[in-house]
């Protein structure tokens, strides 16, 4: 098994893809989490000017870190992990690695352990980005450095891998359904911003759809970076983020889709012919 | 010669379709054995089956003793697929790296298994910037990762120049004379010269297995794609 993450791993970090969507997702961050509230503050002396301003300040760090993982960083991580599982069919070394190698769902394990340690490497950025941008806010302006607690901030890490983990599993599972990545991450991406806004948007009409929201990916994931300080949308905050679920309650469905997907990914590794 | 492969009574169905019918046959240890016949024949069918790939109908598969795909067999059995199966967006040592880590190799092996296939001057080279035949090499090269004993090669010569089947070709008898057991599978019958024993397929049945000289002399021909179709003639002959 170590063999299996640490071959994994190696992949990983040496794949330009990998780079590329962590590299996209700091600039995402940096912009939208920092460089528009902060011109929006500074053309502007509204409370509205304001709170964007606050938002960026230091004492903001684990909300403000975590707030893109319930959408754009949750889509990337989808991405990721369906590059990580789909690409091994359109290369056809799953076959290489299948027969040559340890047991199937050995493989898998270690490809999931590797895109664990690599999100754990995405929360650390993120946080460090974060804290750099923040430091910077509050220098210009003169601000305190009111830093969160270290418990919050190393809860908000845990919380943020978890989402992100969800959505990364939920591509790995994708890419082994469909053998591929093209329409794994086509499905993922359709999920993520169109189907589960969809249901969302018809939750307040229909009541079974309200039951549904609650089970979705994208709603825990929002509910659970909004426990953990994100603002909402409603707030001001980033698309996805809201309060719909409790935090503890988001937790838990969050784990749960997690395991679910890693679960389908491994019923379908093992009983499937390999091609 | 004791046989490294052992196929009895193999049948298997793929998409409701007979892909192969009760096959039986043999293939001895340190031969290089080709698998020629058709396209369609079943060829590819037959190698997953050996690398324990295939869901099958009925019949077993044996190599080195073992049930074919058993877990004691993973690490002694090297498996080359008809496309290149290497990652493009990695260099070739990264790609050798990375097998060599998933089948417990040794870091050396890396640099032996790249001088075996001729691509010591491409170790550093993305595989998406290769050619063709450099790529079915990488292949090559993460299949004898960890000197497997029995090495299985779907048509790893499509496409390939001239100059280059023959260095492989040079290669698979290295191989074969060090003791590994080679089953390669080709189309082209003018590769079946180059084997120590042939199984000719089609249609999903075995129609001769033997020695390419037993063979000729056999049905009294002079090459091997004339014999083969006296082979194919006789057996319609029998079948009316």
């Amino acid at each position: 098994m170590l063999a299996s993450v640490g071959a994994e791993w190696m992949k990983l970090r040496k794949r330009p893809s990998t780079w590329v969507l962590g590299g996209v997702w700091l600039a995402m961050l940096v912009f939208f989490a920092y460089v528009l509230p902060y011109l929006t503050a500074d053309s502007d002396t509204g409370p509205e000017a304001a709170g964007a301003l606050a938002s960026t300040l230091p004492a903001e760090l684990v909300g403000n870190a975590v707030a893109g993982y319930a959408l754009f960083g949750g889509a990337l991580a989808l991405i990721l992990g369906a590059l990580s599982a789909g690409s091994e069919y359109g290369w056809g070394t799953v076959k290489t690695a299948l027969t040559q190698g340890p047991g199937r769902l050995n493989v898998l394990g270690g490809m999931l352990a590797a895109l664990g340690l690599t999100l754990v490497g995405m929360v650390v950025l993120t946080f460090a980005v974060s804290a750099g941008a923040s430091a910077i806010v509050a220098s210009i302006e003169s601000a305190p450095y009111d830093w969160p607690p270290v418990a919050d901030i190393v809860t908000g890490m845990a919380g943020g891998w978890l989402v992100l983990a969800m959505f990364a599993l939920g591509g790995v599972a994708l890419g082994t359904a469909t053998r591929g990545t093209s329409m794994a991450i086509g499905l993922g991406l359709v999920w993520v911003f169109v189907v589960e806004g969809l249901i969302r948007a018809s939750a307040s009409a229909l009541e079974f759809l309200d039951t549904v929201q609650r089970a979705l990916p994208g709603v825990n994931g929002g509910s659970l970076t909004a426990a953990l300080g994100a603002r909402t949308v409603e707030e001001g905050g980033a698309p996805g983020v809201s309060t719909l679920i409790s935090g503890w309650q988001a937790t838990l469905v969050v784990a749960v889709l997690a395991g679910g997907f890693a679960l389908v990914a491994g019923w379908l590794q093992r009983a499937r012919d390999v091609v | 010669m004791p046989a490294a492969i052992d196929i009895d009574g193999l049948t298997v169905h793929r998409g409701g379709n007979l892909v192969l019918d009760a096959v039986s046959c043999q293939v001895a240890a340190g031969s290089v054995t080709g698998l020629l016949g058709p396209s369609g024949s079943g060829k590819s069918t037959l190698i997953r089956s050996v690398v324990g790939v295939q869901r099958i109908t009925s019949g077993t598969v044996t190599v080195l003793g073992q049930p074919a795909g058993s877990k004691p067999l993973r690490s002694r059995v090297g498996y080359v697929t008809q496309a290149p199966s290497v990652y493009a967006d990695l260099s070739v040592r990264e790609n050798l790296r990375y097998f060599a880590a998933v089948v417990g190799a040794a870091a050396g092996e890396v640099d032996r298994v790249i001088s075996a296939v001729g691509l010591t001057d491409k170790t550093g080279a993305l595989v998406a910037r290769l050619s063709g035949g450099q790529r079915t090499r990488v292949s090559l090269a993460a299949a004898l990762l960890g000197t497997p004993q029995v090495l299985v090669l779907d048509e790893p010569t499509v496409g390939l120049d001239p100059v280059l089947r023959r260095d492989l070709w040079e290669m698979f008898h290295g191989l074969a004379n060090a003791g590994t057991t080679l089953l390669v599978s080709s189309h082209v019958m003018d590769e079946a010269d180059r084997c120590t024993a042939l199984l000719l397929l089609r249609e999903g049945r075995v129609l001769a297995a033997d020695s390419p000289a037993a063979i000729r002399r056999r049905t009294g021909t002079d090459d091997l794609e004339s014999a083969f179709l006296a082979i194919i003639d006789a057996e319609q002959v029998g079948s009316r």
